[in-house]
């Protein structure tokens, strides 16, 4: 069960663990110098950069008090075909944000290929005064091979607690059975939680950038589409400490579209990481 | 028949009147915003309306039903008095319920108009359907227990903001204190579901009344069958951390149609407008 923390002190980050076992991998490179606060970066890697039917990854995190935590990874997570349908791949991740801490949930998306069974779970713990960008995303398959859409089953579930109160239990759930018509014309989906007094500047101009939308009628479907949902409930439990949270959901006929767009919407979250850290994610 | 189907069968037909007042004329469910996007054209109307029902319809179910089928188990044995039950434990169990509906609808379109029918049927109940006679176990009813206190306690709840009071929860508590089974209580609701979306499109001019009336005879009923089939086993896992075997997890609760999550999201965004959500 590998395990990383990352301690802070006032300008740098450790980790007092950080441990892996096969087929997982962690690398962590040196911080940042542009870095404003005690930022560090962890790559989760596989072997091959792909998961195969029985792949069980675990990966517990702990972000500790004022600590900033960065995850990525190098290259979409493929997921390869499973002879044995029950056999799935699973990948189970729990965070701790810890008070005045942040992590950074930046991954490349999860690239499941014909017949392949997916599932995943993450669950994040949320001090009041902590913060966290959530990304998970998904493709529509290995495109090049002419794959689209013709995964086996995909279960993708996220749930948040802020200050012990659930405020997220978010799951998506994909079968085969014409799930190409109900996919189309878009290949990549992407949701974005967002909670905490540091993505408050990230909300606010995704909030900006939403109000301007007037959508007139269409003729035909746009080539990308997004939305913006804020969770001013989530706030109470709070006391008002740490802001609205918000949910951002996306879809676009390309990947790269999709992954542009997120990059320049969270871009934002450069200032509480370093742009040379940001600079990272999204490439 | 028995007294008990025939019972069935007239609260069915009350239930099921489109002239009920639950507000869900005022309600397209994401169709508006699906159509003004540029999915399905005027001239496939027919094609777009059975296209989007169909995958409403299956996300809702795979969402909805979980909650419908909890929650109705928890006012039954309220209802019957089993073990004598508290009101004050069913509602905290509702509670429970409705939070955690809240937490897995981020979208805030659907919360308003989950909450909106949600008491407007707590509001059908005691100002439509409680027995103006006071009697306590008239003809319709097997109830044990005054089931018009408790409905009327829930609606104050729900203004208190103690409960949101969503809609698949108030379904059962309104279905429930009727006394209609768990089983035919899904299958209404989403049956209810599919028409009130036929009825949003003969409103948007994308079908006409007498192609809505056909696809509810004939294309309606199986897609309903065919998604209570698929729900009968799910549950809402309340109280149990997500499982991620198998078996489990696919008995919870889960959204199919990402899609129509973000058109529906985007319903505020439309230049103009006919419906809430």
């Amino acid at each position: 069960m590998p395990e990383r923390r990352a301690c802070p002190t006032s300008t740098s980050a450790s980790f007092s663990e950080l441990s892996y076992s096969y087929p997982l991998k962690l690398l962590s490179p040196p911080s940042h110098a542009d870095a404003p606060g005690p930022v560090r970066i962890v790559y989760v890697l596989s072997y091959g950069g792909g998961l195969v039917g029985g792949d069980k990854i675990e990966l517990d995190v702990e972000v500790q008090e004022g600590a900033r935590l960065v995850l990525l990874t190098q290259g979409s997570t493929k997921v390869f075909r499973a002879r044995d349908p029950s056999n799935r791949t699973q990948q189970h991740l729990h965070a701790n944000v810890h008070a005045h801490s942040l992590l950074l949930l930046l991954p490349d998306p999860i690239t499941p290929y014909a017949e392949s069974y997916y599932s995943q779970v993450q669950t994040f713990t949320l001090h009041p005064s902590a913060s966290a960008i959530i990304l998970d995303w998904f493709t529509s398959g290995r495109a090049a091979r002419g794959e689209v859409w013709a995964l086996g089953k995909y279960r993708s579930a996220n749930e948040v607690f802020v200050q012990g109160k659930r405020v997220v239990r978010d799951v998506l759930l994909l079968e085969q059975g014409e799930l190409g018509r109900r996919m189309q014309p878009y290949a990549c989906y992407a949701n974005v939680f967002l909670f905490g007094p540091l993505v408050q500047g990230v909300l606010r101009a995704l909030k900006e950038r939403y109000e301007k939308i007037e959508q007139m009628q269409r003729s035909k479907p746009d080539e990308f589409v997004w939305s913006l949902s804020i969770l001013g409930k989530a706030e109470k439990g709070r006391n008002g400490e740490g802001g609205d949270g918000a949910v951002v959901r996306c879809t676009g006929r390309e990947t790269e579209m999709v992954r542009l767009w997120l990059k320049d919407a969270l871009s934002g979250a450069s200032e509480v990481v370093g742009r040379d850290v940001y600079d990272k994610a999204f490439v | 028949m028995d007294r008990e189907v025939r019972i069935v069968s007239y609260i069915l037909i009350l239930l099921a009147d489109s002239n009920l007042p639950t507000g869900s004329f005022v309600a397209s469910s994401g169709l508006e915003s699906y159509f003004k996007h540029g999915f399905g054209s005027p001239s496939s109307g027919i094609e777009a309306t059975l296209e989007f029902v169909q995958n409403s319809l299956e996300s809702y179910a795979r969402s909805a039903s979980g909650f419908v089928r909890d929650a109705h188990e928890v006012v039954v044995r309220f209802v019957d008095g089993e073990r004598a039950v508290r009101l004050e434990d069913t509602l905290a169990k509702l509670g429970e319920l409705d939070s955690l509906y809240e937490a897995m609808t981020l979208n805030h379109v659907a919360r308003r108009a989950s909450t909106a029918q949600g008491i407007a049927l707590l509001t059908l109940y005691t100002k439509g359907f409680t027995n103006p006679y006071g009697l306590a176990n008239d003809a319709n009813s097997n109830s044990v227990v005054n089931m018009d206190n408790f409905v009327v306690e829930m609606k104050l709840r729900i203004r208190h903001g103690k409960l949101n009071g969503h809609l698949p929860i108030c379904w059962a508590v309104l279905t429930a204190t009727l006394g209609l089974p768990a089983e035919r209580s899904i299958w209404l609701h989403l049956f209810l579901h599919a028409r009130a979306l036929l009825s949003a499109s003969v409103r948007l001019n994308a079908i006409g009344p007498y192609a809505s009336q056909q696809l509810l005879l004939h294309s309606v009923r199986p897609l309903v069958d065919e998604q209570v089939k698929r729900c009968a086993h799910l549950h809402t896992g309340l109280g149990e951390e997500m499982k991620d075997t198998a078996d489990d997890g696919d008995a919870l609760p889960a959204s199919t149609w990402p899609l129509g999550e973000i058109l529906a999201a985007r319903h505020d965004l439309q230049h103009s407008r006919i419906f809430n959500s």
